[in-house]
């Protein structure tokens, strides 16, 4: 089922926590609505499952226009930050209650109940109630009740924010794996940019109640559409800098980062991911202010005309404070931003 | 080690010195009293040692009908409080702008003094220019002599007592609704949940502690029944004796008949009575926590 959203607005008084939003999302895609707190992202997702009501706007599920239409009656299954499970009911039943409530015949809802348990593979904690259960156990739990009733459209909220660094990671490959299995559209909300990068189909960048950008992760990442969502994904931060363009060289300070461009002659603010540094003989040499191990990579902070910036390198280098090495900056890596913060282009 | 013990025992002193002077004290003189045969209280004398003040007192029929209408008063009251304290708990919780307008207005009998509410509801009861006999004339039926007519004292009693002690259990409730978090309730709406399921499967559940609490709260402040008699009936048991309760009986064996001997001994079977109470629920809420 696709989902569309037309004009979607959610006013609190004056203030728009959701502004004029549009956003198609395809049949059996997962979608990851990406923002810092309080950009709307959350508020969007319970409009979609209709415990929020729109101010403005509508929301279309397939053919079907379901803004006015009560939660119960949206065909959705939804997946809360915290879980919400029944506490005071097994796990078997928790997943069975909203089949019970559907009026389901008991030993059918018993044994649907298992199936879904089977999916999440939680089916050997059927007996046991939700405190005794670990958050990504809960997790698989709340996911099996959103799946249950066979619902065409799945949300999540932040699931993966309440559990440690190890289990998020198994447990998105997890969402993953099951809603690829399912094969049901799902949207889930997230602050982290690694997870709605590594997992999504797409991905609607949000901020301050207005989807930046809406895309592929991988576009995203490599052609953002303005500084915001340049920053917003990769870690380490890109690198903001001032440059001046003159008759067609990119210059920071007195660093000659690019010839030949065709840029009109000004001041500009230039991104530049750490990893886009790479060694080459004979260019401009900068001095190592610091250096930190991070695994695979080491983080060099470096000094371009009195600013610091991070470039990333392979950690097999022995590079230490106080060095001097020699960086040239990859070929389409220089993004630069207009007085608006729009993309005016790689470089 | 001893140093530390001792600073300890300061620090409990105070109130070991309250509970000793005020709780311990009179409940072995209760007892001692209760097997000294024709106490005298203000000379200090007595016959001798003897369980007859208990057999007095359970064979006086006087007793029978105030163990009765006590048993009766707290069977009704306490399920009939809690159900209704419930209903309205969740009613209130369920509103979102009003709800401190009517936490405080059901708050409202519990810090009123009970004399005054008393001085009320005896109004309320009048059967001549009484708010309850209006209404039900409002709707054709006979007035009912609700203070006078022996058989009408404890029903009215009782109707007093649940709607003075609601105002402790919707309080009690309400706090513990508000620790059901919001999203239970939103996922139970999804899940398409009717009310009714949603009440019982997750509300109370979620409440039960605080339920077992009431429950226990209000059965053993049920079975010490007596400022409700007293200030509903102006002193009295209702016409007649008629809502006689224990601990009224206590008080009227005590302050009336001046038999010390007799009030102690009920006031020590009265104690057992809840002592035996207490361990039953203790043990059924052990059974029902695992």
């Amino acid at each position: 089922m696709d989902i569309r959203i037309e004009n979607l607005t959610k006013a609190y008084g004056d203030f728009k926590a959701v502004d004029n939003m549009n956003l198609t999302v395809g049949d059996g895609q997962l979608v990851g609505l990406l923002g810092p707190s309080g950009c709307g992202k959350s508020t969007t997702l319970f409009m979609l499952a209709g415990l929020t009501e729109a101010t403005t706007g509508r929301i279309f599920f397939g053919d079907k226009e379901v803004t006015k239409v009560a939660p119960e009656d949206r065909g959705i299954g939804l997946v809360f930050q915290n879980y919400a499970l029944y506490p005071h009911m097994t796990v078997e039943d928790n997943i069975m209650f909203p089949l019970i409530n559907r009026k389901v015949r008991k030993d059918a809802a018993r044994q649907q109940a298992y199936e879904m348990a089977k999916l999440v593979q939680i089916e050997n904690l059927l007996k046991r109630k939700p405190s005794e259960l670990s958050g990504g156990q809960q997790q698989r739990v709340a996911i099996a009740r959103a799946l249950v009733k066979k619902p065409e459209v799945l949300l999540l909220d932040e699931p993966l924010s309440n559990l440690d660094a190890k289990l998020r990671v198994e447990t998105r490959e997890e969402i993953r794996r099951i809603q690829q299995e399912v094969g049901i559209t799902t949207i889930f909300v997230t602050h982290d940019q690694e997870e709605a990068m590594s997992i999504s189909d797409q991905i609607a960048v949000m901020k301050s109640g207005v989807v930046q950008q809406f895309d592929v992760p991988q576009s995203m990442y490599l052609n953002p559409c303005n500084r915001f969502v340049a920053t917003f994904l990769g870690t380490p931060e890109i690198n903001i800098i001032d440059v001046e363009v003159l008759g067609g060289t990119i210059k920071c300070g007195d660093v000659v980062l690019r010839t030949g461009v065709d840029v009109k002659n000004g001041t500009y603010k230039a991104g530049i991911r750490p990893e886009s540094f790479t060694h080459r003989e004979n260019d401009h040499k900068y001095s190592v202010n610091s250096v930190r191990m991070i695994g695979r990579d080491l983080l060099l902070h470096l000094d371009m005309a009195g600013r610091d910036v991070r470039a990333i390198t392979h950690s097999g280098q022995s590079i230490t404070t106080g060095d001097t090495v020699e960086f040239s900056v990859r070929e389409s890596s220089i993004i630069l931003f207009g007085s608006d913060d729009k993309v005016i282009g790689k470089f | 080690m001893e140093k530390k013990s001792m600073k300890g025992w300061l620090y409990l002193l105070p109130a070991l010195i309250i509970i000793t002077v005020f709780t311990l004290y009179p409940l072995i003189r209760a007892f001692s009293m209760s097997i000294m045969l024709d106490y005298d209280m203000i000379h200090n004398t007595f016959t001798g040692y003897g369980l007859e003040n208990y057999q007095k007192v359970l064979s006086d029929k006087s007793f029978h009908k105030a163990l009765g209408n006590t048993t009766i008063y707290a069977v009704v009251v306490v399920p009939c409080s809690i159900i209704l304290s419930l209903l309205i708990a969740a009613m209130i919780n369920g509103t979102k702008k009003t709800k401190g307008l009517f936490q405080t207005i059901y708050f409202l009998p519990y810090v009123t003094s009970v004399i005054a509410i008393g001085i009320v509801w005896s109004w309320i009861y009048n059967s001549r220019y009484g708010l309850l006999n209006s209404i039900i004339s409002f709707f054709g039926f006979d007035p009912i002599e609700w203070l006078n007519k022996p058989k009408y004292a404890l029903p009215a009693l009782i109707i007093f007592a649940v709607w003075k002690s609601m105002a402790f259990n919707i309080m009690v409730f309400l706090a513990g609704l508000q620790t059901i978090p919001k999203e239970i309730y939103d996922a139970a709406k999804v899940d398409s949940t009717p009310r009714w399921r949603v009440f019982l499967r997750i509300t109370v559940p979620g409440i039960a502690p605080m339920i077992v609490y009431s429950y226990i709260m209000g059965i053993i402040s049920a079975f010490k029944v007596y400022n409700e008699v007293y200030s509903l009936y102006g002193g009295k048991a209702g016409p007649a004796d008629s809502a006689i309760t224990v601990v009224y009986y206590i008080w009227k064996k005590f302050y009336q008949s001046f038999k010390y001997g007799e009030a102690a001994a009920a006031a020590v079977i009265l104690f057992f009575i809840i002592l035996a109470f207490t361990m039953v629920q203790k043990l059924v809420r052990k059974f029902l926590s695992r």
